[in-house]
């Protein structure tokens, strides 16, 4: 956007820096040549390259040519036409150097070519001489060279916009190359494009300004420059390089920014000749080729675009949509108009960091910060007003800091200039002041401005707008410059904003009023428009309109003045009641004219009207209509002013007015303003711009009444009392036309959208004589329309689908913003026409799971889904047609997503909860999707994900639809026991964590989940079937339940069918994995409920064998997830059913295996044992953190268990609990033992002898220190415990290292007599004899009787025992009786004396043993 | 490609003028700024910084900190860092008043303030001429050591970006992949001349 000026100014600056430049580069030399030539010329060189003379520019052009070329030139340069001939010259050069770009081999030649092509371009003074070049150079566009490409668009932005009116050639190129495959190229075209797009567009307003024409080259080269724009706005859509793209949305910005009206701009012209950058607003007096209208509702649906895009975001790649962010920013800083929506589209906008896929989202995140940080250094009035909203934005952010910042700054920079401003006003009073930052003082001077002006009465609409002037300028100024452009123009300046600086709402309500002026082209691109505002400035410019309004209705008076008006206000009289034009608003007054009017009704009742577009709203006037000075027979109504307007131009068309009508009235308004004017031209200035004013206040009324009447219009046709209209539309129309304009009408919006694209809105154009040619025209065209074929069903199918595929095609490349509805509805309607569910899916497919990541597709769908359902619901004889359309489509659908989109995306699960109705169609696919594997072969994790999704939807679907839900609670409890384990881990886990919380379902699994453990335990071939349960199983929950009451007549009838049940048991086929599959959903259901426990353990004694295997591998799993919460557990535990022993002793295992036991289950168990359950073993687990006291009663039945379950019970006892320590030590352990009296506690000897053993075997626990303890502790006891000897004997055979303690041991029992002690004595025997001859010591210390008779029994001993006795020092301490029975006294005497007694005792010892 | 490139920090002494260094010795094209209103160098204490205008060139600076407290100066490294920059260019320059300096391709700077304050500068231009640049922001902490780091990650990104015809079809995986790479964190933005 180079300004011409500025831009020529550029190229003769650079070109003498290049003379400069080559000057320097030694080229001196030509130069010092040319003075030779001049022979008459004595000017020195350097003055001569300066000069603007034409031989300094014949050098230049021969400098920058071989020199050769110089040289054979030389004698043509002297003489006066020596400037043609070098023009000449330079044209055939150029030709050369051009075919030597196009043909040479070298890239570098065609360069270097190029290069000097564009030298003698630029240095042709005639700029004809140029364009006969141009042809030439852009037959190069289709160089295959990117660089020569690239130098060709350099050359057209350097020459081109120089002459723009010779560059027809060369703008064609640019359309051609903004298309071009290299990036590079197509950027370069863009941006030279956008340049000439804007000089051009500025040259066709500036000619029209000062000429009143446009020249027709302008006009060519507007049509190519149209054709650009569309080629690049579908660059911006189409997929690309991003960079092209990028450029594109520029472009878009560049577009909004030139066609939106920007009222803050000051002059069109200004006098010093810099030109500001064009603007709609240049349009405002009319323009034969630019239609502002037009112009205007494009460059909103730009907006629309670029808006449409930032909601796609996630699927742009992140410089587009970075780009797209900035350049909404910079359309909302620099056209408040839409700076609302921008904003509010930039707060609602999160980049999905998940969703986003290879953009990078950070950045994007960024780019609306700055662009909000931008929006926060902006002074305008409702970038102020936002600041809180931004703010709260930032703080979002975690950027307030920066934003308070910020706001410091401006806030600073606003207080300075304010106070810049004051001193200045203060000092020269007259003098007008620019300052544009002080948004709050001229806010406040508007407000005060505004008062005084609405107590000057008539002039007030006019006067409030010019004094919102931001630049404070004094009145008698703008009366002068308001006067300027209408002197020298003619034109009304209503709309001209030169000399004041509205706010955005008043540009807006002026851009509408331009618009409405339009007529219906107006009003269709209005609705575009306000369709796209943001509400709160959509209520801003109603309220700006209403303060328009004056208080009281002046305008008729003053209006009165003028003899047009009379005529007007006459011509209302006649012509209120057929015209009908007060009545639609007026309907508080209708008992006076509703005879007057039959159609009233119809009007009035509309009952889509929004209440909002009620006129009646806007209007404040009604509520003093009645105190109002109305000297006019219309004066029930204010409403009375805008028909006095748009009447005046009845008068001279009386035959316009049959055909107004009901549905019509209130569209005349804004076509009948446009006319209005100019009928009265002719009067005064002031008259002109008061009226146009008045207009102006009046738009918002008519504005908001186009929507309510044009849906009306079309609805309304077969009772319309127009019968000519009537009759065209039957001509025009075929059946099957009618059929669809039928379903159009039964959806407004559409209508609004595409005016012209729906027949009945014909009926909307103006009854103005200007128009009815017009008019008459379309009506002609639209009669020539071919004759009603009729097809058969399968052609029109085909049509359909033709019409389908070719609805969705135009789609990928146009995205506005109200295609959108329009295509949904179409294709809503023509699906249910063609009845092709399967074939429309197939052309749908793509484009919905393309689409529907942007959740357009879905969208789509959805319309298409409740369209379809509708119509079934409302042909109930045909209801099947349409049902099966439906369900067709849906399921096509569904099923396109299923194959098309990952089973990640939700598309699947969103398109069956949110459609009307599920068809069982769709439980089936459901179904097969969670639980059909149909291909095994290479899928599986495609499938597991599948059925995740699967699982999913169903979730959902129980959740949202009530009526699916009992089928989808039987596909996820199915699937719950699906034989494939993936599908049951994830059914289980769906059912347990999410279905069973839900109250309405709980139950319903629950018994399922019995159901399926009961068919697993009462296992019968034919009960192995999934499913859900077979009656008899469930009068067997029944009897299950009973049993668990306490009577004990149930609990024996139980045990009795459990007997019976025994054959069956064995017979059962039940694998483990299948009773794993029925049994785990049961199990994970008890993690959630731990009463459900109890039905595991009374089932668990009459169970099959891999059904408790099943439990078994289940339980630990159950119970350590069960944690501490097993109150339930213990319930169970203190009562266990019969048969469930092995399973408790399991349950308690498990518990106590990591952590201690609590005191509560320690309760339990105790209490179980001593009360009902007399089997220790289920103590052992719990032994360790038992005392002392608690251990030693058990001890005996402990004692009485097999060996292993004694060595476990001995281990548990040993190991004890980490804080209380072993409840026993070993050596209490073995004292333990040795208390057990055999009879009387039931453990026989053997049991006890065993024990003793099982403790010596653990050598490491049972050490020699443990049992010399042990042993020393019993050997004081009395009586002495049975085993003692036995066990004395096993520690010295154990611990050959303790036959000293043992003696020790032997030598007490001597002194405790053990002789007397008949079950003892033999193992005294036994030891001492063993332990010889350590044990001599303490055969000696026994009496004689008794030493005689182990003399006898262990004769063998004698010979060692006499030679100890006999050492001296021994002898010397044995008494005599000893050394007698030894026979050391007396030799053989001692022997004979001894022999009787020996044989006493020895009988005596052997009748003891 | 060839593509200029700026650097830009808050006074054009340390960061960006380490990765100016560095990008030069490898023969990029590259200019440096700071975007600050002031250059603005330690001083000895916290409060007393020294200040200059934007345009006082290194050398001056050199010798007049080299006079003041040359023990101070060069212990806390900033006669070697004016001494670099004095061999590198003339003068610091203000990123604001460089519209004569052309036009940019690339421009990294190494503060969010300043990623700010060039975008909102470039925000505020007239933008006649529709071409894309590639604004960067690499966090660097304003010390000696974090900005040879900066200095050589921004020539890395540099060199990456220059092996593409068009970085706006690229710049996600980019930067995706350096931020994976380097784990540090790199925000880029686009803004037109």
């Amino acid at each position: 956007m180079l300004e011409p000026k500025e831009a020529r100014l550029h190229n003769t600056k650079r070109r003498s820096s290049q003379l400069q430049r080559l000057k320097t580069a030694g080229c001196f030399a030509h130069l010092e040549a040319i003075p030779l030539c001049f022979s008459s010329s004595c000017v020195s060189a350097s003055q001569r390259l300066t000069a603007p003379d034409p031989y300094s520019r014949v050098a230049e052009i021969l400098l920058l040519q071989p020199s050769k070329t110089l040289k054979d030139n030389s004698a043509n340069r002297i003489s006066n036409s020596a400037m043609a001939a070098a023009a000449a010259t330079a044209r055939t050069q150029a030709l050369s150097l051009l075919a030597a770009a196009n043909n040479h081999g070298d890239l570098a030649v065609k360069l270097s070519s190029l290069r000097q092509v564009k030298e003698i371009l630029l240095s042709l003074e005639e700029p004809s001489l140029s364009a006969e070049i141009f042809p030439y150079l852009a037959e190069l566009h289709s160089s295959p060279e990117i660089l020569v490409r690239k130098s060709l668009l350099e050359i057209i932005e350097e020459v081109g916009l120089r002459m723009v009116d010779h560059s027809y050639a060369l703008v064609t190129v640019l359309v051609v190359l903004a298309r071009d495959e290299d990036p590079i190229v197509a950027k370069k075209a863009i941006s030279v494009g956008t340049a000439f797009y804007c000089s051009i567009l500025e040259e066709m307003a500036v000619q029209f300004h000062h000429r009143g024409k446009v020249d027709r080259w302008v006009g060519e080269l507007w049509t190519w420059m149209v054709k650009f724009k569309d080629v690049v706005f579908s660059t911006a859509l189409e997929p690309g390089s991003v960079g092209v793209k990028v450029l594109a949305i520029k472009f878009m910005e560049t577009f909004i920014l030139l066609f939106t009206p920007d009222a803050s701009d000051p002059e069109i012209f200004s006098n010093d000749g810099s030109r500001q950058m064009f603007n709609i607003s240049w349009l405002s007096g009319g323009h034969p080729i630019l239609n502002s209208v037009t112009l205007t509702s494009e460059a909103n649906k730009t907006f629309g675009i670029l808006l449409d895009l930032i909601q796609s975001a996630r699927r742009l790649p992140g410089a587009l949509a970075i780009a797209v962010v900035s350049c909404l920013a910079v359309v909302a800083r620099k056209r408040p108009v839409h700076y609302n929506t921008v904003l509010s589209v930039l707060l609602d906008f999160h980049p999905n960091l998940e969703t986003a896929k290879g953009c990078h989202a950070a950045s994007v995140q960024y780019s609306i910060r700055t662009a909000l940080l931008g929006f926060l250094r902006c002074t305008s009035s409702p970038m102020i007003e936002s600041r809180d909203k931004l703010l709260r934005a930032f703080r979002v952010m975690n950027a307030s800091d920066v934003a308070d910042q910020v706001i410091r700054q401006v806030d600073k920079l606003v207080r300075k200039n304010e106070r810049f401003a004051r001193e200045n006003w203060s000092g020269k009073n007259n003098q007008p002041i620019k300052h544009p930052n002080s948004w709050d003082l001229s806010k406040k001077r508007i407000m005060s401005q505004g008062e005084d002006d609405t107590m000057n009465g008539g002039v007030a609409p006019k006067r409030l707008r010019h004094n919102t002037n931001m630049h404070l300028t004094p009145q008698v100024q703008i009366s002068d410059s308001s006067h300027g452009p209408v002197s020298t123009n003619g034109i009304s300046p209503a709309n001209h904003p030169s000399d004041s600086e509205p706010t955005p709402v008043e540009q807006m309500v002026s851009m509408i009023g331009a618009m409405l002026a339009e007529g219906d082209k107006g009003a269709a691109s209005l609705d575009i428009l306000i369709s796209k505002l943001h509400p709160d400035i959509l209520a801003d410019i109603v309220i700006t309109s209403m303060k328009h309004l004056p208080s009281s209705p002046p305008t008729l008076k003053t209006s009165l003045d003028t003899p047009a008006d009379i005529i007007v206000s006459s011509s209302i009289n006649s012509m209120r009641s057929p015209t009908q034009l007060q009545l639609p608003f007026d309907p508080t007054h209708p008992s006076g004219l509703s005879s007057d009017v039959p159609s009233l009704n119809s009007t009035v009742a509309d009952p889509r009207r929004d209440s909002r577009r009620d006129p009646r709203r806007l209007d404040p006037r009604r509520l003093n209509s009645s105190g109002g000075p109305t000297s006019l027979p219309v004066g029930e109504g204010k409403e009375a002013v805008p028909v006095q307007s748009d009447l005046s131009s009845l008068p001279s068309n009386p035959l316009s007015v049959p055909t107004v009508t009901a549905g019509d009235s209130s569209s005349v308004y804004p076509t009948t303003i446009e006319h209005s004017p100019n009928k009265v031209v002719g009067n005064s200035v002031i008259r002109i711009s008061d009226q146009l004013d008045c207009r102006e206040d009046l738009l918002t009324a008519p504005s908001e009444c186009v929507h309510p009447s044009k849906g009306k219009s079309s609805l309304d046709v077969p009772i319309s009392p127009c019968k000519n209209d009537e009759g065209i539309r039957e001509t025009t129309f075929s059946d099957s036309d009618t059929k669809c304009r039928d379903d159009l009408a039964s959806i407004p919006d559409v209508d609004q959208h595409s005016p012209s694209e729906s027949g009945p809105d014909f009926d909307l154009q103006p009854p103005v004589a200007s128009e009815i040619t017009a008019e008459e025209e379309s009506y002609r065209e639209l009669a020539s329309v071919p004759s009603y074929i009729d097809l058969t069903t399968e052609q029109s199918k085909t049509v359909g689908k033709l019409a389908l595929e070719r609805i969705i095609e135009s789609n990928r490349h146009v995205c506005g913003f109200d295609c959108n509805k329009i295509r949904m509805s179409l294709i809503a309607r023509l699906i249910a026409k063609i009845d092709a569910g399967n074939d429309v899916a197939t052309i749908l497919r793509e484009h919905i799971s393309v689409d529907h990541r942007e959740f357009k597709g879905h969208e789509l769908v959805l319309h298409v889904l409740y369209h379809l359902h509708a119509m079934a619901n409302l042909d109930t004889d045909e209801s099947s047609s349409y049902a099966t359309v439906y369900e067709n489509f849906l399921i096509a659908v569904a099923r396109s997503f299923l194959d098309a989109l990952p089973a990640s995306d939700k598309s699947f699960s969103r398109l069956f909860g949110e459609a009307p109705h599920l068809p069982d169609a769709a439980i089936k696919l459901l179904d097969e999707l969670c639980s059909t594997r149909d291909d095994p072969i290479g899928r599986e994790i495609c499938d597991s994900e599948r059925v995740t999704q699967g699982l999913g939807a169903v979730w959902s679907l129980i959740l949202v639809r009530p009526n699916a839900r009992k089928a989808c609670l039987a596909i996820a409890l199915n699937c719950s026991v699906h034989s494939e384990e993936d599908i049951r881990v994830k059914a289980i886990r769906l059912v347990t964590n999410r279905l069973y919380h839900l109250t309405y379902i709980s139950e319903h699994v629950e018994k399922f989940a019995t159901d399926m453990l009961l068919t697993a335990v009462n296992s019968e071939p034919d009960h192995s079937q999934i499913g859900f349960t077979a009656e008899e199983i469930k009068t067997e929950a029944k009897s299950q339940t009973t049993s668990t009451s306490d009577s004990p007549s149930a609990r024996t009838s139980d045990t009795h069918s459990h007997q019976d049940r025994q054959t069956s048991r064995d017979v059962s086929v039940l694998s483990f994995s299948e009773a794993q599959r029925l049994t785990s959903l049961f199990f994970a259901l008890c993690k959630k409920k731990p009463s459900l426990l109890r039905l595991v353990f009374e089932v668990y004694g009459k169970a099959p064998k891999t059904v408790n295997q099943a439990f078994h591998r289940h339980i630990p799993i159950l119970i350590r997830e069960l944690g501490s919460s097993y109150k339930e557990l213990l319930h169970i535990i203190s009562d266990p059913p019969k048969g469930s022993e092995n399973l408790l002793t399991l349950v308690l295992q498990i518990l106590t295996q990591e952590v201690a036991p609590s005191s509560d289950l320690i309760g339990t168990v105790k209490h179980l044992y001593e009360t009902k359950l007399k089997d220790v073993s289920i103590l052992i687990p719990l032994l360790s953190s038992l005392t002392k006291d608690e251990v030693l009663p058990i001890f005996p039945p402990l004692l009485n268990l097999p060996p292993d379950k004694f060595q476990l019970a001995l281990a548990h006892i040993l190991q004890g609990s980490a804080h209380t320590g072993p409840a026993l030590t070993p050596a209490e352990v073995l004292i333990a033992i040795h208390d057990v009296v055999p009879e009387k506690d039931g453990p026989p000897l053997k049991k006890i002898t065993d024990a003793c053993s099982a403790c010596f075997e653990q050598r490491t626990v049972f050490t020699q220190q443990v049992l010399a303890r042990a042993l020393g502790q019993m050997v004081d006891r009395t009586p002495l415990p049975l085993l003692f000897m036995r066990t004395v004997i096993q520690a010295i055979d154990a611990f050959p290292t303790l036959v000293e303690f043992v003696m020790e041991i032997l030598s007490k029992l001597v002194s405790r007599q053990i002789w007397r002690l008949p079950k003892l004595w033999p193992g005294f025997l036994k030891c001492v004899s063993q332990t010889q001859p350590h044990s001599f010591p303490v055969l000696l210390e026994l009496p004689m009787p008794q030493l005689e008779s182990i003399m006898k029994k262990f004769p063998d001993l004698r010979p060692s025992l006499t030679a100890y006795a006999n050492q001296p020092t021994i002898r010397a301490s044995l008494p005599n009786s000893a050394l007698s029975v030894l026979g050391l006294e007396n030799g053989h005497d001692s022997r004979s004396q001894m022999q009787p007694s020996d044989a006493s005792s020895s009988i005596h010892g052997v009748a003891l043993t | 490609m060839r593509f200029r490139y700026a650097m830009v920090c808050s006074s054009n002494q340390n960061r960006s003028m380490e990765a100016h260094f560095l990008l030069k010795r490898q023969g990029l094209d590259v200019a440096s700024y700071g975007t600050g209103s002031h250059v603005k160098l330690p001083g000895p204490s916290a409060r007393e910084p020294n200040v200059y205008d934007f345009g006082t060139p290194y050398k001056q600076m050199f010798d007049e900190l080299r006079r003041k407290d040359p023990e101070l100066y060069k212990r806390n490294g900033i006669l070697q860092m004016l001494k670099r920059n004095l061999n590198v260019k003339l003068a610091p320059q203000r990123w604001q008043d460089n519209g004569g300096d052309g036009v940019f391709d690339v421009v990294m700077t190494f503060e969010e303030k300043v990623f700010d304050s060039v975008l909102e500068d470039l925000n505020n231009r007239e933008q006649p001429l529709m071409k894309t640049i590639l604004v960067m922001n690499l966090e660097v902490k304003d010390n000696h050591e974090e900005a040879a780091i900066g200095g050589r990650l921004a020539l890395e990104l540099c060199q990456e970006i220059e092996g593409n015809e068009s970085w706006e079809d690229t710049i996600d995986d980019i930067v995706a992949g350096f931020e994976k790479q380097q784990r540090r964190k790199l925000v880029y933005s686009i803004s037109f001349y």
